[in-house]
């Protein structure tokens, strides 16, 4: 099996595995109890929080744990529930979000903000679009489709001018920034201060932790309402008893994620260059700006969708696109979004490496796909 | 020249080996997807997605083109609407059916024409023959008895008909599994596809509350006029139905184990009346009344008009000859045995029902009756009677 779409899902590492498992059994207690036992798994439960914090610049206190990236993210839009916020608080997102921020921007009738061809945000755009009643900015760190990398840093300093300008003025209405880090969590250095975020996602099951397990990065002046209701845990945000094996595996996930961080981006940096040369026939999408494992291609002229089903017959796994959207079978709004047409968008594949290749696998994927592009080619033309 | 075919892919068994079979046979086969619903529903979600990719997979598999087309708001306007205009009536239609009147058969059919088909084809056990000395064409029955399909079929129209191939019509289906597991199709154990069309009987109530309001009313035992207990709307109930009946606690003491079935129906005072006595007179009857009447062959017109009693001519005397390659078995000669003697026809009243002798009569206005030697259970309202000739399906009616 060459597994060519860790964008979608990453194995468990060992690691993590192994840090979980006392905690399924062994130490089961519930992190509430007042017994020693379930005390001490309080404690472990909230060191776990507190590595996860540690891996972005921040505090276990300032982590809400959830049910994964679209949970946290759907949290994060709480913002606009603060009942301080004037009735006609808006928010704007990306257009090139994933489905999880642009069903609960619609809900919040959020206004999309364009990107460029390079898929990069149209700060242009954002400045004409912010109002004197925008509470939330939503824009993913790395897209999931495209793996472009937005520039955080600059947006949060434009929206830093907007708020003191506010303050100046007199207007209270808050201004935060949200960004969905669930793709980039292995792949880039992240620092809450240095990127300028309020509120952060992140996703265990993106950097070989457990699925079904996220957080959420919140900073103190942000005010969120909660998603559930009952025993007050997670700062009341969400109630119900702590997934604590999800959140020890997604600390040992992180934690090892970050250790090899640059080994890896090197590593995959380079198969994405083999990938590149030994491919034929190609139009590369995602040329700049991207994280170092997401290779998008066009084959124009081609189903890419047939190259899928043509490909795991030879146990080579890839993606069209989000594999959300690829089921429902709707087309990408992320490649149209980019101005690409809908016989490139038919045509795209998209390839994300990860540690479960090796550079073996890499030569051996660009000979399969050449292959199977090549005889897909000559049933369309003959 | 090869001959251009479009063949109705859902995912399943019998679409995917008729999509092989004809590949195998030469045609230029294009597969599609007619995509008519994509919503969930309470307690069921919605499989077109995944019958959505394993249709494309095993496309992909035959090497053949695969489209989707999306029939939904057609489908919304021809088959859901008139569903719910049919229970709302106090009827109970047939989805299926409509489904394949208006969309495979129709719409499907018109899009494949304006593509330059030759043919149509779908995955349904049936048969089609060539009338000799005419230019009619005769749905006849599949050679697998436990799976015809024609019941559902009766209402398509000849011009789609005299244009569709059903490939797998000569085969039984484990004939059409083994040759699936053969040659590798993945879907070769995946359970039968269920649409919205087939979302059951159970799953019809919940299907119409998504649409229809509820309207509390009583229950009454036919023969006492005793309240037994509360529904929720009289449209939601079926003659002949015994389950989902809200019957309050003293229908332990007073029906001794024997349950209770709907038997009729008062849409204008909301009354659902039931009655543990089966030998009740509206669950049991001689004569059935149809309506909408379709008559299929060609040969047969002459019987729309007279009003009369009348035996429907035997298409024995002009026998069908296979037109197709893949139509191999001429029909049976040992068909007696669905035959009656004085050239009565026979009727099924539900899907893989057993064919009951009957005699028709028509009357003007594209009604009809049926008459019965012996009393059969009365179907419900809206369901449909289809009629046969020995392997032949002759039409049938909507009955009242």
């Amino acid at each position: 099996m060459i597994y060519l779409d860790h964008a979608a899902a990453t194995p468990v590492s060992d690691k993590a595995l192994k840090a979980m498992e006392p905690y399924f059994s062994r130490d089961f207690f519930n992190p509430s109890a007042a017994y020693l036992p379930a005390k001490r798994v309080a404690a472990d439960y909230e060191r776990a929080k507190g590595e996860i914090a540690h891996a972005i610049g921040a505090k276990a206190t300032d982590i809400v744990m959830t049910g994964g990236a679209t949970e946290a993210n759907n949290l994060a839009f709480t913002a606009l529930d603060n009942q301080m916020r004037s009735l006609t608080a808006s928010v704007l997102y990306l257009e090139t979000e994933h489905d999880s921020v642009r069903a609960v921007a619609e809900k919040y009738n959020g206004m999309a903000i364009r990107v460029l061809p390079n898929g990069l945000i149209d700060l242009d755009d954002l400045k004409a679009k912010i109002t004197d009643e925008t509470m939330l900015v939503s824009a993913s760190l790395a897209n999931n489709e495209l793996g472009t990398i937005q520039p955080m840093a600059e947006i949060s300093a434009i929206l830093k001018n907007i708020k003191i300008d506010r303050l100046k003025r007199g207007i209270k209405q808050p201004l935060y920034l949200h960004s969905d880090a669930s793709q980039a969590l292995n792949l880039l250095d992240i620092n809450v201060s240095r990127l300028g975020v309020d509120m952060l996602t992140l996703n265990a099951a993106k950097v070989y932790g457990p699925k079904g397990v996220g957080a959420l990065y919140v900073a103190h002046d942000v005010k969120l309402s909660p998603i559930s209701v009952g025993g007050g845990q997670e700062l009341g945000l969400r109630s119900g008893t702590e997934n604590v094996p999800g959140a020890i595996g997604f600390a040992a996930a992180i934690k090892e994620a970050k250790e090899h961080l640059n080994g890896n981006r090197k590593r995959y940096a380079k198969w994405k260059q083999t990938l590149l040369k030994e491919l034929r026939d190609y139009e590369l999408i995602n040329k700049k700006h991207t994280l170092d494992n997401f290779v998008v291609l066009c084959y124009s002229g081609i189903d890419a969708e047939r190259l899928i089903y043509l490909l795991e017959d030879r146990e080579v796994y890839v993606a069209t696109g989000a594999a959300c959207a690829a089921s429902k079978g709707q087309k990408s709004h992320v490649l149209a979004a980019i101005g690409l047409s809908d016989a490139q968008i038919a045509g795209s594949l998209r390839l994300t490496l990860g540690e479960t290749n090796d550079e073996e696998q890499i030569h051996m994927a660009a000979q399969i796909i050449n292959e199977v592009v090549d005889a897909e080619k000559e049933r369309v033309h003959g | 020249m090869v001959e251009k075919v479009f063949v109705g892919m859902s995912g399943g068994v019998d679409s995917s080996v008729s999509a092989l079979l004809l590949k195998e046979q030469g045609y230029d086969v294009v597969g599609v997807y007619m995509k008519n619903w994509s919503k969930d529903l309470p307690g069921m979600k919605c499989p077109w997605a995944e019958d959505l990719a394993d249709a494309k997979r095993v496309a992909v598999k035959l090497g053949i083109d695969f489209e989707v087309w999306d029939f939904e708001e057609a489908y919304r306007e021809k088959v859901v609407e008139y569903m719910l205009k049919e229970f709302r009536a106090g009827n109970t239609p047939n989805p299926d059916i409509m489904c394949n009147q208006e969309i495979k058969f129709k719409l499907f059919y018109e899009k494949a024409m304006e593509r330059r088909a030759d043919y149509i084809a779908t995955g349904h056990y049936a048969r089609v023959f060539r009338q000799e000395g005419s230019t009619g064409y005769l749905l006849a029955r599949a050679v697998d008895e436990n799976k015809d399909q024609t019941y559902f079929l009766y209402r398509i129209y000849d011009e789609a008909l005299a244009h569709t191939i059903f490939p797998i019509g000569e085969m039984t289906k484990p004939e059409v599994k083994k040759l699936a597991e053969e040659e590798g199709l993945h879907n070769a154990y995946k359970k039968e596809s269920m649409g919205v069309c087939f979302v059951g009987e159970v799953g019809m109530k919940d299907f119409l509350k998504e649409y229809i309001e509820i309207l509390p009313g009583e229950i009454r035992e036919i023969e006492s006029e005793r309240v037994l207990g509360y529904h929720e709307g009289v449209i939601f109930y079926t003659i002949g139905q015994r389950h989902g009946l809200y019957l309050t606690g003293i229908a332990g003491e007073i029906n001794d184990g024997l349950p209770y079935y709907v038997v009729k129906k008062d849409i204008e005072n909301n009354i659902v009346y039931v009655s543990k006595n089966l030998n009740n007179e509206h669950i049991w009857t001689k004569r059935l009344e149809l309506k909408d009447v379709v008559l299929r062959a060609q040969g047969l017109a002459s019987l729309s008009r007279s009003g009369a009693r009348r035996s429907l001519p035997s298409p024995r005397g002009s026998r069908a000859t296979p037109q197709f390659a893949n139509f191999r078995t001429p029909l049976r000669q040992d068909s007696n045995a669905t035959r009656a003697n004085n050239g009565d026809i026979f009727v099924r009243l539900r899907h893989r029902a057993p064919l009951i002798p009957a005699k028709m009569t028509l009357s003007e206005d594209g009604a009809a009756t049926l008459e019965f030697e012996k009393e059969v259970k009365r179907p419900a309202a809206g369901q449909s009677a289809v009629i046969y000739d020995g392997e032949i399906c002759l039409g049938g009616g909507i009955i009242q």
